[in-house]
């Protein structure tokens, strides 16, 4: 029996490994080592691949073709992810020679390569990449946890978004049709008659054929200098992709992904296409509720229509959460979307306030400052301008405050409550000139007492919202001048940074505190993410960088420090499912009717996410550590 | 030349091609083999998936080219468990023929000598069952070759695809369709059409589902697989 493997097997392994990752960036021997020693083996629809109590995996899979659902044990629904063609599992049990957690089923008919563990032990030795693959355990268990939420929130997310469209809806006019020999001249100009991008090719009986579309045409005839008399079947591309009408726009945008193609047809139960959906109209979907809420905020006509928007807001963003949507982009929309609002009341307010002559800029402080909201976010602002010589500075201060104080009530009545710490530009203190801030900035970073380092650690994440932003831009400057000099208050802040240690536990996995009596408790605001941004800002006032995000700042640095890029995207990635954990958990607690806090309880997280936030509270030791080098603390 | 002498052979008194004594006991060794025990459990037995090419379409007229094999051992697919062979040609064939399967001309005149690639087969296939996608084709060439280079009569039980999947598949397709048809319904991808191994891995997949489906409804052995085809092929009349 022929023992080598049979060269066309293989390649047909390789081809289809090396559109997926890591195998994309996999070694070349290490690939055809794979190729050679992957078994191909089938499974049913519903049928048990993998299980906790097969012990160490026999084999390490990777998905060929179907979808693969792994199912924490003991759990409902929650921990549930999808796992589709190029992907591979169990790859933590499989490096760790352990069971797994999960249980492996066929979702479809599935088709897998398998591979032996001996043989897979092998590849981990002959491959770097395929090794740091495995070994970079956080990120491959963050994405998995982002689609565990992503199962978690689908569901009800999808019932009311637009991905849950069926196609037959979506589709908002019968097809453009043609026939395989009708020459290219007539359907171009069909094309151009009808606006459409795109056009069908029937048989006589309505079955398609192919599709030609817009894009075809410079490709396919422009830039041959094909003649026109040519039959469209000559150009058209065959066997267009089909799904039934009553498939859903995220079937599509699937498909679509899947198969690196910009159009689907779809089709009744007679194969008959009834029209064409393409990439465009599901983009285009997709940004239908934003753009919608947008337009609603900036065009409000009064505070209670605002009112209205801010809830639909809060529901939006909860959908997009349900969509997977990162932290970062989430938090970043969430202060885009409120600054629209902030915005819209300034505006509402100025028809009442007249400023004319005056420059002055709306500040916004803290985490609305670093652009990372969370649903629940009480205002931080303030008000910088500068007074013109022919006016009285007291007078002018006055209608400042008056203004600010109706947009702060206004705020409020909004969705952003009033600031306990009476930090709005209502309050005289904090609606100054351009020089008192300045002033105030340098009394603090001169004498940096417990007082001023509060204030530090919320007035110098500020971004202008509303006004002249030269004016945020020239406090800003002044502030990294001040900052950059100073090595004793950078020493200060950084151990002012390190009085929250990460509640990592000698005997237990988390240190947990009480709260209301009862025990097991983290605060993902004070003891997590609060590491992060509070280390961020000593970077960031130390290096001169100007920006006021957390991400943006700890990319900056790293850059300028030269430090390894995968220790900063680990640091990153963990300050992100923080963000993520606070955000999932306050969506919860708001559907339960709870005011959203940050308390979370560590026992009542699934088993990955606990060992994620475990992972991120290493990362953020890790980046305090960094500090007390730098300073020697 | 040689195939028209082969040919010819048929007609000589004692009707065999000229074998050496070495390959005569090659041949005897596999004659010598235990039959399959077709009573055997599918989930433990070893198929092997087979593909040819030849000059042509016409049993009669044309000749075998190329044999390729896959093998399902105990429900997976091994790379290292397959078996591909070219029979060396005196004449090339067609170039249209020549398209389709992509065996060059030069290829095909540095094959192996036919007695020889035929024996490595039967060395390779031993009594191991046999499955193809419209059987009689795969086993007319197969056949026809045995009895002209190896002089023997190769009757070997053959399934069919063709047949068992509309056996296993009724509410699918009730009649014999292209492969094609198959491979589209369970998203199977066939990265080579016409190259033999590449048909072959696709059917061997084909033959995963169908074992599977099979299992299901207590076909769970060569032999029931092989009554429910031929049930199938009576049915259709």
């Amino acid at each position: 029996m022929s023992r080598t493997a049979n060269a066309t097997l293989v390649s047909a392994t390789v081809e289809f490994l090396r559109k997926h990752s890591p195998f994309d960036r996999m070694e070349d021997a290490a690939l055809a080592f794979l190729g050679q020693h992957a078994k191909l083996a089938y499974y049913p629809k519903d049928s048990l691949i993998l299980t906790p109590d097969m012990g160490p995996p026999p084999h390490f899979f990777v998905v060929q073709r179907g979808k693969v659902l792994s199912r924490e044990d003991g759990e409902a629904a929650s921990g549930n992810v999808i796992i589709g063609s190029g992907e591979c599992f169990p790859i933590g049990a499989a490096s760790g020679q352990r069971a797994t957690i999960c249980t492996y089923s066929a979702v479809d008919d599935v088709f897998c390569y398998q591979l032996d563990n001996q043989d897979f032990q092998q590849l981990l030795l002959i491959s770097p990449v395929f090794n740091r693959f495995c070994a970079s355990h956080i990120s491959t268990l963050l994405s998995q946890s982002r689609k565990q939420m992503q199962a978690q929130f689908s569901q009800r997310a999808l019932e009311q978004q637009s991905m849950a469209t069926k196609l037959h809806e979506l589709c908002k006019r019968p097809p453009v049709t043609a026939r395989a020999d009708d020459p290219l001249e007539t359907v171009l100009t069909l094309m151009g008659e009808t606006g459409v991008g795109s056009i069908v090719i029937v048989n006589e009986a309505g079955i398609a054929q192919g599709i030609f579309t817009q894009s075809d045409v410079l490709k396919r005839v422009v830039l041959p200098k094909l003649a026109l008399d040519c039959p469209i079947s000559q150009v058209m591309s065959r066997k267009p992709h089909t799904l039934p009408q009553d498939a859903t726009a995220y079937d599509a945008a699937l498909a679509m992904a899947m198969h690196g193609i910009r159009h689907v047809l779809a089709v009744d139960d007679d194969n008959l296409v009834q029209g064409v959906i393409s990439e465009r109209d599901l983009f285009a979907m997709q940004r239908v509720g934003l753009r919608q809420l947008r337009y609603a905020v900036e065009t409000a006509a009064d505070i209670d229509t605002l009112q209205q928007v801010g809830r639909d807001l809060r529901q939006f963003t909860m959908n997009m959460l349900g969509q997977g949507v990162g932290a970062e982009q989430l938090t970043q929309f969430i202060s885009a979307l409120n600054d629209g609002i902030t915005r819209r009341v300034i505006e509402l307010n100025l028809q009442r306030h007249d400023l004319y002559g005056v420059d002055w800029a709306w500040l916004s402080f803290g985490s609305e400052g670093r652009e990372e909201q969370t649903f629940s976010t009480d205002q931080d602002n303030g008000i910088i301008y500068l007074c013109p010589e022919a006016m009285d500075k007291d007078q002018l201060n006055m209608r400042l405050l008056d203004f600010a104080r109706d947009v702060n009530a206004d705020l409020d009545r909004c969705g952003f409550p009033l600031c306990k710490g009476n930090i709005m530009a209502g309050n005289p203190e904090w609606c100054l000139t351009l020089e008192e801030w300045q002033e105030k900035f340098a009394r603090w970073i001169r004498a940096p007492d417990p007082v001023a380092l509060l204030n530090a650690s919320i007035f110098f994440d500020f971004r202008p919202l509303y006004g002249k932003r030269y004016l945020a831009n020239q406090l800003h400057k002044r502030l990294l001048a001040l900052s950059q000099d100073n090595s004793v208050f950078q020493r200060m802040l950084a151990d002012n940074a390190l009085t929250v240690a990460p509640p990592l536990g000698l005997l237990r996995d988390f240190s947990t505190e009480e709260y209301n009596g009862q025990g097991g408790y983290i605060d993902l605001k004070k003891s997590a993410a609060r590491l992060f941004v509070d280390a961020a800002r000593v970077l960031a006032l130390a290096k001169g960088i100007a920006a006021s995000s957390t991400i943006k700042r700890l990319e900056r640095a790293a850059k300028q420090t030269g430090s390894a890029p995968e220790e900063t995207a680990a640091i990153i990635d963990a300050f992100n499912f923080i963000q993520m954990l606070r955000l999932r958990h306050q969506h919860l607690e708001d559907e339960h009717g709870r005011p959203g806090d940050n308390l979370i309880q560590p026992d009542k997280l699934n088993p990955l996410d606990r060992r994620i936030l475990k992972e991120s509270f290493r990362q953020a030791r890790k980046l305090q550590q960094k500090l007390k080098v730098m300073y020697q603390l | 030349m040689n195939w028209l002498s082969g040919w010819l052979d048929r007609f000589r008194p004692d009707g065999k091609p000229q074998l050496s004594d070495g390959q005569l006991e090659r041949l005897r060794r596999w004659q010598a083999l235990p039959a399959h025990d077709w009573q055997q459990d599918s989930r433990s037995t070893r198929y092997l998936v087979v593909d040819v090419e030849a000059s042509g379409l016409r049993i009669r007229h044309d000749h075998l080219i190329s044999i390729g094999a896959v093998a399902l051992d105990r429900g997976v697919i091994n790379p290292a468990d397959a078996f591909e062979t070219v029979l060396r040609q005196d004449t090339v064939s067609s170039t249209e023929n020549i398209l389709i399967h992509g065996i060059s001309g030069s290829e095909q005149r540095e094959g192996l000598e036919p007695a020889e690639a035929l024996l490595r087969f039967l060395e390779y296939s031993g009594h191991t069952p046999l499955v193809a996608y419209h059987a009689y084709f795969d086993q007319a060439m197969i056949a026809q070759a045995m009895r002209r280079f190896l002089g023997i009569r190769y009757q070997p039980k053959w399934l069919d695809l063709a047949w068992l999947m509309p056996a296993l598949f009724p509410d699918r397709y009730c009649n014999t369709v292209a492969l094609d048809e198959w491979l589209d319904t369970f998203g199977i991808e066939n990265f080579q059409r016409h190259n033999a191994i590449s048909d072959c891995l696709a059917t061997a997949q084909l033959l995963q589902v169908a074992l599977q489906r099979a299992a299901e409804r207590g076909i769970d052995t060569p032999q029931a697989l092989a009554a429910s085809e031929s049930r199938r092929r009576r049915d259709s009349w």
